[in-house]
């Protein structure tokens, strides 16, 4: 029975992410999350209804003195999506329309002098600090648009007065810039997300083993490479599949709780080519891998668990660094900190995605940096193989560099 | 089959020679004994013959060829035990046994006629967490030969064992030898290893003291000690004899000779004592310990 190297890596994968998912601080944390984000894309529903009403609501008119001149139909003929009833309603009336449901709120209008006042109704005002904008905004247009016809005013007249305003954005810059600034966003947060809270796994994996004293077992069954190796890609398949819960579960809630108009304009895939969904999983694959493998070093220079934290920190720096390299990418993507940081193998899984979207990458800057990764994330793959090999009999403190780099020089 | 060689093999931890050219050959199945005090290097030895640290200079063949993961097929218990507390026994043997080779179907049936050899059957489904230290113990022994292997290193045995669980590791390691298997035991009970060792190898210090055939060793050692069984009190007849227990009758003297023996049997005999046993006994390997690495040093 002779070891193979590539069997004994997937045996090792397949160990870690059953560990992983059978673990309770994964499951709750992962319910946590998905709880979070249902919540998440309910908000804009909540700050609705804490602002003032949503828009299917049923709002009654009521214009006792006619100051509108019969003239509130014409609300239905806005974009507003609220279901009007009109109807004169003195204020227990109202009351009672919103106590047997019929109605969600009322506006009561009356005027003193040259004031026009709008009375907004609610069941309970705690919840509503302010009169939905818009409706305000339509009963005041609409009222001026009386007013203005009362003068006598012809329609073309009216229209030079308030004439529809058509704003462009153009650039002086010769590249062009496309992209959805949240879907960019969305993306670096998520790569990160991936290597905060995935990558970390594997160090903490490999202390466990040598705080239970199973290390002399272990590497005796099989090659530090396949134990490394393996962890990163078991661990990285389940951060991998957390992920892709978390985004499915996203797109549901905000199809099934988001206004469509607010999701388009919030999530514009019209730039997200396959070969950008290309890049994207490419680059978040060396980057997750990457990263996993600079942490598979941190977890073999300790012993016990208490240690883990002091001795990520470091990793997680650089992880900070990358990802707020890719924030100043997005704020001035033609700099030449964003080129540089395209190219940075500890930036670049979290920028050139970015720049790929923008339609600012180059072709030879996609593989130029492509090599860069690959060739980084070897060159770190052979520490941590070295160091874990040389380490993993160190039961007492955390490892200083110096020890770090004494270890990594024994044979 | 040349079997097992280690010859002149040295390491040193930061400046210090923890183990200084060791030798030895196991070229046929059966047990050989490594012993030493805390420290002499037995478990340096060990790692550096599975290959978990490197040896700096040396020679280590199985079978003419450089030991390690691909040539040789071997099981090892390590002194530290260790398992992973919340995974469950049956998958963490079965982890095992697929590293060391074996298809998932194999090591099912394996692990299943190992664990009631070893009476563990009824935790196959349970959190190693959830075992006593004596049952992990025999898992992890289950690990070490689950996968049928030429060459066993058990580093203390049975150390934390129960006598009854203590029996059944000593059955299957008899067993083991039986079915041809090289195997290495480092233990610090004497009475272990002269039941189970044909060769035996102490350590002092990174040094070896003595080698070679357990009997041959004892066999250039001369008699030091008597058994007598006697009907009476005999003490006046051994104002020349160290006693080194003595209780109902029963004595253990220290002797310089087996002359000396002979002469106080003959007083005896003249004096009408009843004697029921006699024996003249060559020394333990506990004595040839003590003597070989000083009774200073301390046995763990």
């Amino acid at each position: 029975m002779k070891s193979n190297n590539f069997r004994d890596t997937w045996t090792v994968a397949k160990f870690s992410m059953r560990d992983m998912v059978n673990r309770k601080s994964f499951r709750i944390s992962t319910i946590i999350i998905l709880i979070l984000i249902v919540i998440g894309f309910n908000i804009p529903k909540i700050i609705t209804n804490f602002t003032g009403g949503n828009f299917d609501d049923t709002i009654l008119i009521s214009d006792p003195e006619n100051i509108y001149d019969d003239q509130l139909e014409s609300l239905n003929q806005t974009n507003l999506k609220y279901k009007f009833e009109f109807q004169n309603a003195n204020f227990d009336d109202i009351k009672n329309k919103i106590n047997n449901g019929e109605i969600d709120a009322a506006v009561l209008v009356s005027k003193s002098d040259d004031i026009v006042n709008l009375s907004y109704i609610v069941d309970n005002a705690a919840t509503v600090t302010t009169p939905p904008t818009a409706l305000v905004d339509a009963l005041s247009s609409l009222y001026t648009n009386i007013q203005i016809q009362k003068i006598g005013l012809s329609a073309t007249q009216i229209s030079q007065i308030s004439p529809t305003f058509n704003f462009a954005i153009q650039q002086t810059e010769d590249k062009e810039i496309g992209g959805n600034l949240n879907v960019m966003m969305l993306m670096s947060v998520l790569l990160f997300f991936a290597i905060y809270f995935c990558a970390f796994q594997v160090s903490s994996s490999i202390t466990i083993e040598k705080t239970s004293k199973i290390m002399e077992t272990l590497v005796t069954s099989t090659s530090p490479r396949s134990i490394i190796l393996g962890k990163t890609i078991g661990v990285g398949i389940v951060g991998l599949l957390q992920i892709l819960l978390f985004v499915i579960t996203a797109i549901i809630s905000a199809k099934a709780f988001l206004d469509p108009a607010i999701l388009s304009s919030l999530l514009d895939l019209s730039n997200f080519t396959v070969f950008l969904a290309i890049v994207t999983l490419g680059y978040f694959i060396l980057g997750y891998f990457g990263y996993a493998l600079l942490y598979a070093v941190t977890g073999s220079t300790v012993a016990k668990p208490e240690d883990i934290q002091a001795a990520n920190t470091p990793v997680a720096i650089v992880t900070m660094i990358g990802f707020y390299l890719a924030y100043f990418t997005l704020m001035d993507p033609t700099s030449s900190l964003a080129n540089i940081a395209a190219l940075l193998p500890i930036s670049s899984p979290f920028c050139m995605p970015l720049r790929v979207m923008m339609g600012i990458a180059n072709g030879w800057e996609v593989i130029l940096s492509t090599i860069i990764l690959i060739t980084t994330c070897a060159i770190v793959a052979h520490i941590a193989i070295k160091i874990y090999s040389n380490a993993i009999l160190n039961y007492g403190s955390r490892m200083s560099l110096k020890d770090i780099i004494r270890t990594y020089k024994e044979k | 089959m040349s079997g097992l060689i280690l010859k002149d093999v040295s390491k040193t931890f930061a400046g210090k020679l923890v183990v200084d050219k060791i030798s030895f050959t196991l070229n046929q199945p059966g047990v050989y004994g490594l012993l030493g005090t805390n420290g002499a290097g037995k478990t340096t030895t060990i790692r550096m013959l599975l290959g978990i640290i490197t040896k700096d200079s040396g020679e280590i063949t199985w079978n003419d060829k450089p030991v390690d993961r691909k040539t040789v097929n071997f099981g090892y218990l390590p002194e530290e035990r260790g398992v992973y507390p919340k995974v469950k026994i049956f998958d963490q043997l079965l982890y095992f046994a697929e590293l060391k080779g074996m298809s998932r179907d194999d090591a099912s049936i394996a692990i299943n006629k190992w664990a009631k050899r070893l009476k563990v059957e009824e935790y196959l489904p349970m959190a190693a967490e959830k075992l006593s230290k004596g049952n992990q113990q025999k898992i992890q022994f289950m690990t070490a030969v689950i996968h049928n292997p030429d060459l066993v290193v058990l580093d203390e045995p049975f150390s934390g064992l129960d006598p009854v669980n203590t029996d059944i590791i000593k059955s299957i390691i008899i067993d083991l030898v039986r079915q041809g298997k090289f195997i290495i035991m480092s233990a610090h009970q004497m009475a272990t290893i002269e039941e189970f060792c044909t060769n035996i190898l102490i350590l002092n210090r990174g040094k070896t003291v003595l080698q070679g055939n357990l009997k041959d060793i004892k066999s250039t050692y001369p008699a030091n000690r008597l058994q007598l069984d006697v009907n009476q009190d005999i003490n006046k007849y051994l104002q020349k004899f160290e006693i080194e227990n003595s209780k109902n009758h029963q004595y253990t003297l220290k002797i310089t000779s087996e002359k000396s023996a002979h002469d106080l049997l003959q007083k005896l005999v003249a004096a009408d004592v009843q004697i029921d046993k006699f024996e003249i006994m060559k020394p333990t390997l506990n004595d040839i310990f003590i003597e070989k690495v000083g009774a200073k040093n301390e046995i763990k």
